[in-house]
């Protein structure tokens, strides 16, 4: 039985691979790397889990005991079946995450590979409202455009991830990704990940990491805009996950009157910022601030067009956010659009 | 007045809880380590997430210096299972962070062994 009444694209979802799960997709030597010699993924988090389980929320452990995210039947039942979603847009838990990793880009660019394939045979192959992320090791920019190449005309593929981490994507090294995305009608997500915030080490209190996460989603979108990657690309759209939604009229005032100021610095933008990013940015919804019925709508009117926002879950992570809860009460149309038809409209694969 | 039994006093151990139904709502029984009962919604205040699939725990306290942790109340605090939040029990479910909110509650009593809520 449903729970909700209306249509719901889910923009991050995160499913788990174990690595056993991995192995079989995974080429040699990579695979002996992770049998024999025991390799796992340096990971850094300094402090407590922040919640009950860890990072996930409690009753989504399986009823095997594995993590959230992990089972597709359990996921079905728990969150798709349960609360009827039209489609769900996997991002991985990130875990191993070859994106973020800092070195040994080879075994990165393998374990993208094994990611992807796993991704497609054991989850958008086995329920048709999922749809899904291409992962590449984007620190080796060719290795990653040839992984690309070769999934990205997935029909189920509806973007390129990126970690939000030390590098910043808008750089012109990075842009023949950009070009291969564009061919391929894949978006780009960002997602932040375990590294820091800030670039160099973590604050002394997750409280404080956690708080300051939409300060890295701000960093990439600044980046991106004033590199000129949506005028170069003007096919390509970006959508920042997990990163809230409250800086956005922020930003854009920001940037919009620094571009006045500065505009002679960055010639190659043809738009201001703020119609760059109405035009070309998504941001989803999760993790929400508890907002009044009337702080909402002031913030979306304060961006100046409701179509940016899109709704997430981040199941199955602690601070997920339910689509009956999570959000005020709003007005039915524009209710639709968060919901459902500002995702269906940013990605070109997803049906309408 | 309605009251219904819950449960048996055998069936949680001192800092446990379980779910229970008190007519057709989802409510959550604790233990508490002094063995005594409590009974709440079993529903967080935030986003409704089902208090019984998070933990009986303790807490760190205000009074603590930048710095200092105080570890107690334990056996006395709900943490939700989704957002950590916690909930004294103690206290009439009031949430630490925010005492004027609180989980709705409901009477408890025993009686030969029974657990028996009431409103």
């Amino acid at each position: 039985m449903t729970t909700n009444q209306f249509a719901i694209v889910d923009t991050d979802i995160h499913e788990r691979v174990q690595y056993k799960d991995i192995l079989k997709y995974l080429d040699e030597p990579f695979r002996h790397y992770i049998t024999n010699c025991h390799w796992i993924q340096e990971k850094h988090m300094p402090y407590t889990q922040p919640a009950v389980a860890g990072v996930d929320r409690a009753d989504a452990i399986t009823p095997d005991g594995r993590p959230g995210g992990s089972d597709l039947a359990f996921m079905q039942k728990q969150l798709l079946d349960d609360i009827g979603h039209e489609y769900g847009i996997l991002t991985s838990a990130l875990d191993p995450s070859p994106s973020s990793m800092h070195g040994w880009y080879e075994m990165a660019t393998a374990l993208a590979s094994a990611y992807n394939d796993w991704q497609i045979e054991e989850w958008l192959d086995k329920d048709d409202r999922l749809y899904g992320s291409v992962h590449i090791a984007a620190q080796d920019r060719d290795a990653a455009i040839k992984e690309i190449e070769r999934v990205g005309s997935h029909p189920k593929m509806v973007q390129v991830l990126l970690p939000i981490d030390d590098i910043m994507w808008g750089d012109p090294f990075y842009h023949p990704i950009f070009e291969a995305c564009e061919k391929h009608q894949l978006m780009i997500g960002m997602h932040h990940n375990e590294p820091p915030v800030y670039y160099g080490k973590w604050p002394r209190y997750f409280i404080e990491w956690h708080t300051l996460i939409p300060t890295a989603h701000m960093k990439q979108v600044t980046n991106m805009i004033f590199n000129g990657v949506f005028d170069k690309f003007p096919k390509l759209g970006l959508i920042m996950i997990e990163g809230g939604f409250t800086w956005v009229p922020h930003l854009m005032w920001k940037m919009d009157q620094q571009y006045r100021d500065l505009r002679h610095e960055v010639p190659w933008l043809k738009r201001k910022p703020s119609d760059i990013f109405k035009q070309q940015i998504k941001v989803t919804t999760q993790p929400a601030e508890e907002l009044t019925k009337q702080e909402f709508a002031s913030l979306v009117e304060q961006m100046g067009t409701d179509e940016i926002l899109c709704f997430s879950t981040d199941y199955p992570h602690w601070d997920y956010d339910s689509p009956t809860r999570a959000l005020p009460k709003m007005d039915p149309e524009l209710k639709k659009k968060i919901f459902a038809e500002n995702a269906k409209a940013f990605y070109p694969k997803l049906p309408k | 007045m309605k009251e219904q039994i819950v449960c048996k006093t055998s069936d949680l151990e001192p800092g446990q809880m379980k779910a229970s139904l008190f007519g057709k709502q989802s409510v959550v029984i604790c233990r508490t380590l002094d063995g005594e009962f409590y009974a709440f919604l079993n529903q967080c205040t935030h986003q409704g997430a089902p208090l019984d699939k998070g933990m009986i725990c303790g807490a760190t306290t205000e009074e603590s210096q930048p710095g200092e942790y105080h570890y107690c109340r334990k056996g006395e605090i709900i943490r939700c299972p989704w957002h950590g939040r916690e909930f004294d029990i103690k206290n009439e479910g009031r949430m630490l962070a925010n005492p004027n909110k609180k989980l709705p509650n409901y009477n408890v009593k025993i009686e030969n062994d029974h657990v028996i809520i009431y409103k």
